[in-house]
């Protein structure tokens, strides 16, 4: 087995998070995703989806165990290191986080910004992406302006556009129509094929019915793995 | 992309969103400076006008009769016990008379029917040329007019002693008035950064998420304090430059402003109060900014 597609892009150890005054989100979660895999993470409300991705990006702090991105310690990565790092990682956010006061081009263009990359080559790629999830005639709108399913194809836009080694999504779909959804997906799938990391949380059984990845599903905070992925 | 080029599209997104209230904040700034260096640069050219008065200054000692080498010697010693002086010069009668008709010039005909006596013998006492023998010039004045003999004490007339009252008023001024500058120049421009943080927590979050380092995010705000301080600095120097400008042109001429020469800052305290403003700006948005980025 070649010692590449084993490296861990995602290491959990036995770890819990428990919210203020005592939610207990994660019971003992342990799973390692591997580089260049695509998992889906379903499960009820409230399960613990949005808080295991939060995790991820240290936007919360684990009660207890070990997250690792990439080889390391999530609790170790501090300042300058931990910027670089989130520069690595696309996130998607359920609440979507877009600036409201913002064009969706603006919106889009922030991560890549963040990392310096020239505006002509930002100027292109949020074109690109415009085209890839059907938003081309919304590109000097206001984001607050825009329905709930053009926020939620702008907010998945903005993560993936810097390129990111992993990608986090949370419940990506949730607004879309069924063709849209397909869109949404190809272009994952399209991007985990060139070699991301991709997690995708969700309610929406219809988009990973159908194809042949890692399951898990969370329930009351704990893990259980519903189907095992095969990786190509 | 490089940092400068992203800096600047941030200076300027700032600017564009928030110009009003840099407008206000610049306006504060520049108010501030032109205040300070406005008793700054009356309290240089007063020290200026003091230092000319003070080069003249002198006391003359009037005496009932001319003093004998050995009284001279005796006088000598009790002035230099009240404190050292920068000359001692006795005028005898005679003296006294050439040099009044010297004064006069081409008018010295007036004297011809005057008995070349006329004129008492004096002492002249230059006192050393430094504040704290200006300061106590009065106080000398009374000490050399009790001395057996004098008939009075003349000095650049009392107004010298005002003159260096006033002068230590505008110092104390200048001292209120750099307090002013310092706590202006500080905590407004913290104050509008503090304000433009909470106006856009929103984004500033969101830039941490995505991946900003702290320099990308607080650089922006540090130039825009430099901004801040350096425009004040320009703009308050150049409004008191225009004032000190009119008011010269305004007074020249014959009067009595005329008799002395005023002058503006010299290139290194322009420079100075620049780098001060600067300083103080930079500081403001560096206290508000360090407070966000730790939190
Ligand atoms: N900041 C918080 N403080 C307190 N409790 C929280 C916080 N965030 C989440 N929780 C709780 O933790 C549990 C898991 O929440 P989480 O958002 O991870 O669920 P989820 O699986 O994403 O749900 P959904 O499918 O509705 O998005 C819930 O009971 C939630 O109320
Ligand atoms: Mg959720």
């Amino acid at each position: 087995m070649s010692n590449q597609s084993t490296n861990a892009m995602v290491e959990l150890i036995k770890v819990s998070k428990t919210y203020h005054p005592n939610i207990q989100a994660l019971k003992d979660v342990s799973i390692s995703i591997r580089s260049g895999e695509m998992v889906f993470i379903t499960g009820r409300s409230g399960a613990g989806k949005t808080t295991l991705l939060k995790l991820l990006c240290k936007m919360e702090l684990p009660t207890r165990g070990l997250v690792e991105i990439d080889g390391s310690d999530i609790r170790k990565v501090r300042g300058r290191n931990l910027s670089y790092l989130r520069q690595q990682i696309g996130v998607a956010y359920q609440d979507f986080k877009l600036l409201t006061d913002r064009t969706v081009a603006q919106n889009i263009s922030i991560a890549m910004e963040v990392s310096y990359r020239k505006p002509q080559v930002i100027k292109k790629r949020v074109k690109t992406l415009l085209e890839e999830l059907d938003l081309t005639d919304k590109h000097s709108s206001m984001t607050g302006d825009l329905s709930r399913g053009e926020q939620q194809r702008v907010a998945i836009a903005r993560a993936v556009a810097n390129s990111p080694k992993l990608i986090l999504v949370d419940e990506p779909t949730g607004n879309l129509d069924a063709t849209t959804t397909g869109r949404v997906m190809d272009m994952l799938i399209g991007l985990n094929d060139s070699g991301a990391t991709v997690l995708i949380a969700t309610h929406d059984h219809t988009i990973y019915r159908d194809v042949d990845h890692r399951l898990l599903e969370l329930r009351g905070g704990q893990m259980h793995q519903l189907r095992d992925g095969v990786m190509q | 992309m490089s940092f400068v080029f992203a800096v600047l599209r941030q200076v300027f997104r700032n600017f564009r969103q928030t110009w009003l209230s840099q407008l206000m904040t610049l306006l504060t700034v520049s108010l501030s400076v032109f205040i300070f260096a406005f008793f700054y640069l009356v309290y240089l050219n007063m020290l200026n006008i003091g230092d000319k008065l003070g080069y003249d200054l002198r006391l003359i000692v009037y005496l009932e009769e001319e003093p004998i080498p050995e009284l001279q010697e005796q006088l000598r010693r009790k002035i230099l016990a009240f404190d050292e002086v920068e000359e001692i010069h006795f005028v005898s009668r005679a003296e006294a008379f050439e040099r009044f008709k010297t004064q006069l010039g081409e008018d010295q005909d007036v004297l011809e029917d005057m008995p070349e006596d006329f004129l008492p013998p004096s002492i002249e006492v230059v006192p050393l040329k430094n504040l704290r023998s200006l300061n106590q010039v009065k106080l000398f004045s009374e000490y050399l007019s009790k001395l057996p003999g004098t008939i009075k004490v003349q000095y650049g007339q009392d107004w010298i002693e005002r003159f260096y009252y006033f002068t230590r008023l505008v110092s104390i001024i200048v001292v209120l008035s750099a307090g002013l500058l310092i706590l202006t120049s500080v905590f407004m421009v913290s104050y509008k950064i503090r304000l433009t943080i909470i106006g856009r927590k929103e984004e500033l979050e969101l830039l941490k998420l995505v991946g900003a380092t702290h320099s990308y995010i607080s650089t922006p705000f540090l130039v825009e304090g430099i901004l801040q301080g350096l425009l004040g600095a320009t703009l308050g120097l150049t409004s008191l430059f225009g004032l000190f400008y009119w008011i010269k042109m305004k007074f020249s001429g014959p009067g009595i402003l005329n008799i002395f020469e005023f002058s503006f800052f010299g290139p290194p305290t322009i420079v100075m109060i620049a780098i001060v403003s600067i300083l103080l700006c930079l500081t403001g948005s560096y206290s508000s900014m360090r407070k966000y980025l730790r939190t």
